[in-house]
């Protein structure tokens, strides 16, 4: 046994000093605990170098290899294996055998699998088989014409789909876009989009003739018989003799538009005949898999082309999406016991409910298990012991609401699914939702409809006694419900509300409201609380909660700053609703305006200091409270500036780091706003501040330091000397220099053309504004002098909103660089009659050309979310038919915006990576042992849907590791690893040795808390907060009336895969406030889903980039290697 | 398809750092590179008017005489002026202008056709195709030319090249449908042709009508007056039917020293694309590197020509432009 293998396993028998250096593995490993990764790798590959006989050298560097997921691990563990086998070593060699087995199923090396598996045999005698060598069922298939990428580009799908997921893709898009109403009658007509896919499928059909038996459209020459066929079923005609005169002009604008939509290579066929050269195009069909096969869906139709008959019938398609999303053997055995008749009536429910059905041992799956099913049967009506039939009937249930209910249990693994599917209580909330009008159900809409109940068993707390968690107390939802002048929820509600004596009241009458289309505002209340609750040490008051829940309607949007801060006091929050009424009270527009946006500003601010701990959570709750306070008497301009003064300077000094006490004010807070101060970092430190500093100066705005000198040189109280008053001159010419551009239309033209015009009043005065003017006139009066900085007042609250414009911009901000009036535009009132000021932000005003731009409108609550959606149409596709995915893109921005990364260490990073990298070896180890696996499908299904996790399963029992592994998400492997490690004790791999000792030795810095803190996501719809964390939910659905917003910011898998990467790349931790959003914005640009569900699309994108990062990152590192190597002494200098 | 885009988006929407030396903050300084400044020179009855030499011109800068760097007349070869006044062909003058990395560049002209494919061009899309495609297939061959379309977002259909097939081929592979931002599209595209050195102009091929843009149009005419990159529009709508998109194609022509044309008809497409194919081998290109000025804010070119006759004619060109400002 070698010495380093010695010291390794019997624990330090020799003190680690006296080895040499290479042998000493915790010395080498020194510079990895310091956060470089690539000193350390340096020294173990050099100790290999210099001890090529070395199996512990080998084995040193291989597995500090595999920890940081790199691929030349594989080769050096071949190395090692070899050796160990020449050397006899065979338990050793045994255990890299397996190592290597394991790291082939995750490369997809089929050729090194084989090998690695036999030398196992050969060393152990016993084999490593799969559990399954079936190939996979196939269904029948049936032709597309013409190649698969003019049929995707007409149908809108994603060019990498596979061929199974294109008739569920198909049919989707014809079920969302397929059809609308009719404008003369109450029948569903067409939309364009199918029709032109029907015309496009009547052209390929005839090029499809064309081609022949060869399926090659065949033109020899210009002046084949071919060609003038071909370019009339195109919509084209030569113009110009054949030759080089030669050029295709369009005849036929209807088919010639199918012809350059579909992509046909029309160019290269000009070219062809310009050169008098053969023109062939290959025009195979692709075949696709029809589940059950074509017959099934086409029985008794007269359209003979099962892709017309699909398309042409929207219920049809709605049912193939349905049985398209089961589990395969569930959706097989429903198949196989009811017509295709029946399923068709519940097509819609399947669609949107039938996702978590589960059949096993012919029982259903139902949430709550065994203590449930008694329930769940006289509910349904059909015991769930009889699986088929169960389904069958909650299919056809009070037209979905039943199955709704079944599908929001089922997608929750909380103990409070174990509350809520208590019998009991289980059929009190069915009785709730279902009501005693059960129609329209919720499934009949686009989208679903019921997402309140979704958000609720998703979001609902439990408290340490195991009752729903009611913030305040049930007198206060009782009085919320029965005496509500703002708005009255439902009667007979209303008149219960005042008997309640349990949560369970209360939570009933919430799961009542869920089946209303109208706004739910009880629910949205009670989330947004129980949310500010979540993170508290002590709850809200009662009187506090009583307050928040009635002023929801007004202020709810500002309750996020509240989630995201657990120490402040009921008293600040109060404080907060002071001032805020205060200020929605103040007459005068425009000075509510700057009153209420410079107070925002502050707070906006605030949040983004104590979010990024520059200002100590044991100051936060006394700074908050100043600010607020500080703007409760402002009644004029002049106070409005002293307030707006005070509360930045209280934000300066509540800093815990000081910044530049030399620098001025404006400077100070950019240098706190960047972050880090102490950052060694240098680098990207000046890099982020460089940038703020870029927006602030195109937006023109006034710098603080001008201002502040300005307001103290006026209130001097003194008439001003020749000195003070020159510099009065040079700050007022200051603020007269920053350039304000034109109104976009005169007055004229508003009148004429500039229909609906706002007069943007903000901009208009400070247009008009003369300061040097005012000064003169007022140099005499000392009186009039003080009382002059109320003029400075609408500029101070532009310059502080500035600064939060700045930090959120989200990457390339186009808009910020190019409208340099973007931030002073900020509508904090809105139109005539409209009271903006506490409103969600949202732009306002694109596609405006004559209104000089959009703007953003509302209050600051959601700047980070609004400025990203100015930003997503300024992304660029990578392919040319995807498009910018709305409600998703912003989300995905400020999810790699917010979160700053300044304080993350190098343990953390590779702890993430760690994890990822071990949950993989998980996957792989699931398909050589049994029980492996279904501890692996246990934790999987508890994130996965029934359907997926069976796919998984299939892959993994036939040894398709890399192919399973490509549909897990980050998020998954994470959650995966993190669930079934810590009782792997036995498990020899050097990754998850590397995560117990982490875990051991920086517990605090790899614990839940911190890592959901450093990695995860802002939620501010989910979890009403813009503080980063890791919910571990499921992927949610798309919502009626959130759109795929909510699935966004269930999506926590782009920052752990980011982190595992630059972990990879062994980037520092500061780069991560670079790189992350650089990456993100590459990520959105490379998305190319078919459906607004397709998160396949998202995970393929996130790989793609993070493919194209390391390429890059090795292409870079073996040109500084060649570099190297040029150099004649062949060392840096 | 991509028309189905349309409904699956509706649904969805729903240089050197100079550190602050004051406690004031950070000193913003003017950064000045190269100024390319093309223009057209016609006689009163807009005749273009050809073989003007260097000597035949004095450019001013709010009033300060500038010194010519290189001169250019169409797509011929453009010359850097020496400090006797003699010329020398820029290809062979590597370092005589300093800070010219790519004096290459500078022979023919960057072309960026923005081609509108949303659903407001759905009708004439094809035509459209045809139209364009004939421009770059009569385009000189020193001309290099990228092809980008847009709808709600911009899609680079073909960068710049020689290669004219390879753009056309390009534009044929364009995807109609979606939301109209033609501004942000603009911008993103001038955005690109600053980056290019050498002479550029953009040509806008659109109805007019923009229903998503974040950016108001005299945003993106500043960017493209500051860089000197002249905006041809042809609006496939007529005058009068979108009076505020019509204003605006105007404005956005004539600051800028490009033209709008207003071309329903395919024929009327063709013939305005002509003529910009004309405008851009009959422009006169200069380039100088600004004499000093403290003026931080607009500076207004002037190019004059020197003899009696020449006062006769009439100079196209953009007005002026904002010298950039770093930090």
């Amino acid at each position: 046994m070698k010495l380093w293998s010695i010291v390794v396993t019997a624990g330090c028998l020799f003190p680690i000093s006296v080895l040499p250096a290479w042998q000493n593995p915790a010395q080498m490993r020194q510079p990895e605990s310091a956060g470089d990764a690539n000193e350390a790798r340096g020294m173990l590959a050099s100790a290999v170098q210099k001890n090529p006989g070395s199996a512990a050298a080998l084995r040193s560097y291989a597995e500090f290899l595999e920890q940081y997921g790199q691929p030349e691990a594989r080769a050096v563990y071949a190395q090692l294996l070899a050796q160990l086998r020449r050397a006899g070593g065979a338990a050793e060699a045994a255990e890299i055998a397996h190592r290597l087995v394991i790291l082939d199923l995750l490369a997809g090396d089929g050729e090194a699998l084989t090998r690695d598996r036999e030398s196992y045999r050969a060393i152990t005698g016993k084999a490593l088989p799969f559990s399954s060598s079936e190939p996979r069922e196939a269904w029948p298939t049936v032709p597309i014409p013409g190649p698969m990428r003019s049929f995707a580009r007409m149908a809108a799908i994603a060019p990498e789909a596979a061929p199974e997921d294109v008739l569920p893709a198909l049919a989707r898009n014809v079920v969302t876009n397929g059809y609308q109403a009719s404008r003369s009658n109450e029948t569903l007509e067409q939309t364009e989009y199918l029709k032109l896919l029907h015309r496009y499928l009547a052209q390929a059909h005839e090029l499809e003739k064309l081609a022949g038996a060869q399926y090659a459209i065949q033109v020899p020459n210009c002046d084949s018989p071919n060609a003038g066929d071909l370019l009339r079923i195109l919509g084209f005609r030569m113009r110009g003799g054949c030759g080089s005169e030669v050029v295709l002009e369009t005849v036929n604008a209807g088919r010639a538009f199918l012809t350059a939509d579909s992509g046909f290579p029309v160019n290269r066929l000009e070219e062809a005949l310009r050169t008098n050269r053969p023109f062939s195009y290959d025009f195979h069909p692709t075949l696709v898999p029809v589940m059950f096969g074509p017959a099934y869906w086409t029985a008794g139709s007269k359209e003979p082309d099962f892709i017309e008959a699909l398309i042409s019938d929207p219920s049809l398609c709605r049912l193939y999406l349905g049985l398209s999303n089961l589990e395969p053997a569930t959706a097989a055995a429903m198949h196989d016991a009811g017509t295709l008749t029946h399923l068709r009536v519940y097509a819609h429910v399947l669609d949107f409910f039938g996702g978590q059905f589960e059949l096993r041992d012919g029982k259903a799956v139902v949430p709550g298990g065994a203590r449930s099913a008694a329930a769940w049967g006289e509910l349904v009506g059909v015991s769930p012991d009889r699986g088929v039939e169960f389904f069958g009937k909650l299919l056809a249930k009070d037209d979905g609401w039943l199955a709704s209910l079944f599908d929001s249990l089922a997608r929750i693994n909380t103990p409070v699914r174990d509350y809520l599917t208590d019998p009991v209580r289980m059929k009190r909330f069915y009785a709730a939702v279902r009501g005693k009008v059960t129609s329209p159900g919720p499934a009949r809409p686009v989208f679903r409809s019921n997402s309140d109940m979704l958000l609720l068993t998703t979001r609902l707390e439990l408290d340490a006694s195991g009752k729903p968690h009611v913030p305040g107390n049930l007198e206060v939802w009782k009085g919320l419900f029965t005496n509500n002048p703002q708005a009255r929820y439902d009667g007979k509600l209303t008149r219960l509300a005042a008997t309640w004596k349990e949560p369970d009241d209360l939570l009933e009458a919430l799961f009542a409201l869920c089946r209303k289309t109208v706004e739910n505002q009880p629910l949205k209340i009670f989330m947004a609380l129980t949310d500010i609750d979540r993170g508290r040490a002590t709850p809200l008051g009662a009187a506090t909660v009583e307050r928040l829940a009635r002023s929801w309607h007004t202020y709810g949007s500002q309750f996020a700053v509240f989630s995201e801060a657990p120490q402040l006091s009921d008293k600040s929050i109060n404080q907060f609703l002071d001032t805020a009424e205060a200020l929605t009270r103040l007459h005068e527009p425009a000075l509510r305006a700057d009153a209420g946006g410079t107070f925002q500003a502050l707070v906006s601010l605030w949040q983004i200091l104590v979010r990024q701990q520059t200002i100590a959570d044991r100051n936060a709750d006394e700074a908050f409270a100043g600010v607020a306070a500080g703007f409760a008497d402002v009644h004029s301009a002049r106070e409005l500036f002293d307030a707006g003064h005070r509360g930045f300077q209280s934000l300066l000094n509540a800093a815990a780091k000081p910044a530049d006490s030399t620098a001025g004010p404006q400077e100070r807070m950019a240098g706190l706003l960047t972050g880090a101060a102490e950052s060694d970092d240098v680098e990207t430190r000046q890099e982020m501040e460089e940038e703020m500093l870029r927006i602030l100066d195109a937006q023109h705005l006034v710098s603080l330091d001008t201002l502040f000198q300005l307001s103290d040189l006026l209130e001097s109280g003194q008439r001003p000397d020749k000195a003070a008053s020159a510099q009065m001159a040079k700050l007022a010419g200051r603020i007269a220099a920053a350039p304000l551009a034109r109104a976009p239309l005169t007055v004229v033209e508003r009148n004429a053309m500039g229909f609906g015009f706002w007069s943007g009043k903000h901009l208009d005065a400070e247009r008009k504004l003369n300061l040097r003017l005012a000064i003169e006139k007022a140099a005499g009066d000392p009186a009039r002098l003080a009382n002059l900085p109320e003029v400075l007042a609408p500029l101070l609250r532009d310059s502080l909103l500035g600064l939060s414009y700045a930090y959120y911009a989200p990457p390339g901000a186009q808009v910020l660089f190019t409208n340099p009036v973007f931030v002073r535009s900020h509508d904090f009132i809105g139109g005539e009659g409209q009271t903006n000021l506490w409103k969600a932000t949202e732009p306002y005003g694109s596609g405006w050309p004559s209104n000089g731009g959009g703007r953003l409108v509302g209050s600051l609550s959601s700047l980070p979310y609004a400025l990203a959606e100015a930003e997503e149409n300024f992304l660029v596709p990578a392919q040319t038919q995807a498009l910018i995915w709305g409600d998703l893109v912003p989300q995905m921005m400020l999810s790699a915006k917010i979160p700053r990364w300044w304080n993350v260490t190098p343990v953390q990073m590779h702890w993430v990576g760690l994890n990822l990298r071990y949950g993989r070896e998980l996957l792989a180890e699931a398909a050589l042992d049994e029980s492996a696996r279904e501890a692996a499908m246990v934790e999987l299904g508890r994130l996965a849907a029934p359907a997926r996790t069976a796919q998984l399963r299939a892959l993994i029992e036939r040894g398709q590791v890399k192919e399973a592994v490509d549909q897990v998400t980050p998020a998954e492997l994470f959650w995966l690893s993190r669930a079934l490690e810590p009782a792997r004790a036995g498990d020899r791999s050097s990754v998850r040795a590397q995560i117990e000792r982490l875990s051991r030795e920086a517990s605090s810095q790899v614990s839940l808390a911190a890592i959901s803190r450093a990695f995860g996501a802002p939620k501010p719809t989910l979890a009403t907060s813009y503080r980063p964390e890791l919910l571990n939910v499921r992927t949610f659905p798309t919502l009626m009336g959130y759109s795929s917003r909510i699935l966004a910011e269930s999506w926590e898998s782009n920052n752990l895969y980011w982190v595992a990467l630059a972990d990879e790349l062994s980037l520092r931790p500061a780069q991560l406030n670079v790189r992350i959003p650089q990456w993100t914005r590459e990520l959105v640009e490379h998305i190319f889903a078919s459906h607004l569900e397709d998160w396949p699309a998202l995970l393929r994108s996130l790989r793609a980039v993070g493919d194209d990062v390391r390429e890059h990152a090795r292409a870079a590192s073996a040109d500084q290697k060649a570099a190297l190597q040029d150099m004649p002494t062949g060392r840096p200098q | 398809m991509t028309l189905s885009r349309r409904g699956f988006l509706a649904a969805a929407a729903g240089g050197t750092l100079l550190r602050a030396q004051e406690p004031q903050g950070p000193v913003f300084r003017v950064k000045v590179d190269m100024v390319v400044h093309s223009f057209q020179v016609t006689d009163s009855k807009n005749h273009y008017i050809n073989g003007l030499k260097p000597a035949d011109f004095r450019i001013f800068e709010d009033g300060i005489a500038q010194k010519i760097s290189t001169f250019a007349e169409g797509a011929n070869t453009p010359v850097a002026i020496n400090a006797d006044g003699t010329t020398t062909p820029l290809l062979n003058a590597k370092g005589a202008v300093p800070g010219m990395d790519r004096p290459d560049a500078f022979v023919g002209t960057n072309v960026f056709v923005l081609f509108d494919t949303s659903n407001f061009m759905y009708r004439g899309f094809v035509y459209a195709e045809d139209a364009i495609a004939d421009f770059v297939r009569g385009l000189d061959h020193a001309d290099s030319v990228a092809v980008y379309t847009f709808s709600r977002n911009l899609s680079r259909a073909a960068s710049l090249t020689r290669e004219h097939g390879d753009a056309i081929e390009g534009l044929r592979n364009a995807v109609a449908g979606d939301d109209t931002a033609l501004y942000n599209a603009l911008l993103l595209t001038l955005r690109d042709a600053a980056k290019v050195p050498g002479r550029k102009v953009v040509i806008v091929f659109s109805n007019g009508p923009d229903n998503a843009s974040m950016i108001a149009p005299d945003d993106v005419r500043a960017v493209a007056e500051d860089e000197g990159i002249p905006i041809y529009v042809i609006s496939t709508s007529e005058v009068n039917k979108d009076p505020i998109s019509s204003g605006v194609f105007r404005r956005i022509a004539q600051r800028t020293g490009g033209k709008a044309y207003w071309a329903r008809t395919w024929q009327r497409q063709v013939e305005a694309f002509d003529d910009i194919r004309e405008d851009m081998s009959n422009s006169y290109t200069i380039a100088y590197y600004p004499a000093a000025n403290p003026n931080e804010g607009f500076r207004k070119i002037t190019v004059e020509i020197v003899s009696d006759v020449g006062k006769k004619y009439r100079i196209h060109s953009r007005p002026g432009y904002r010298p950039s400002r770093s930090f």
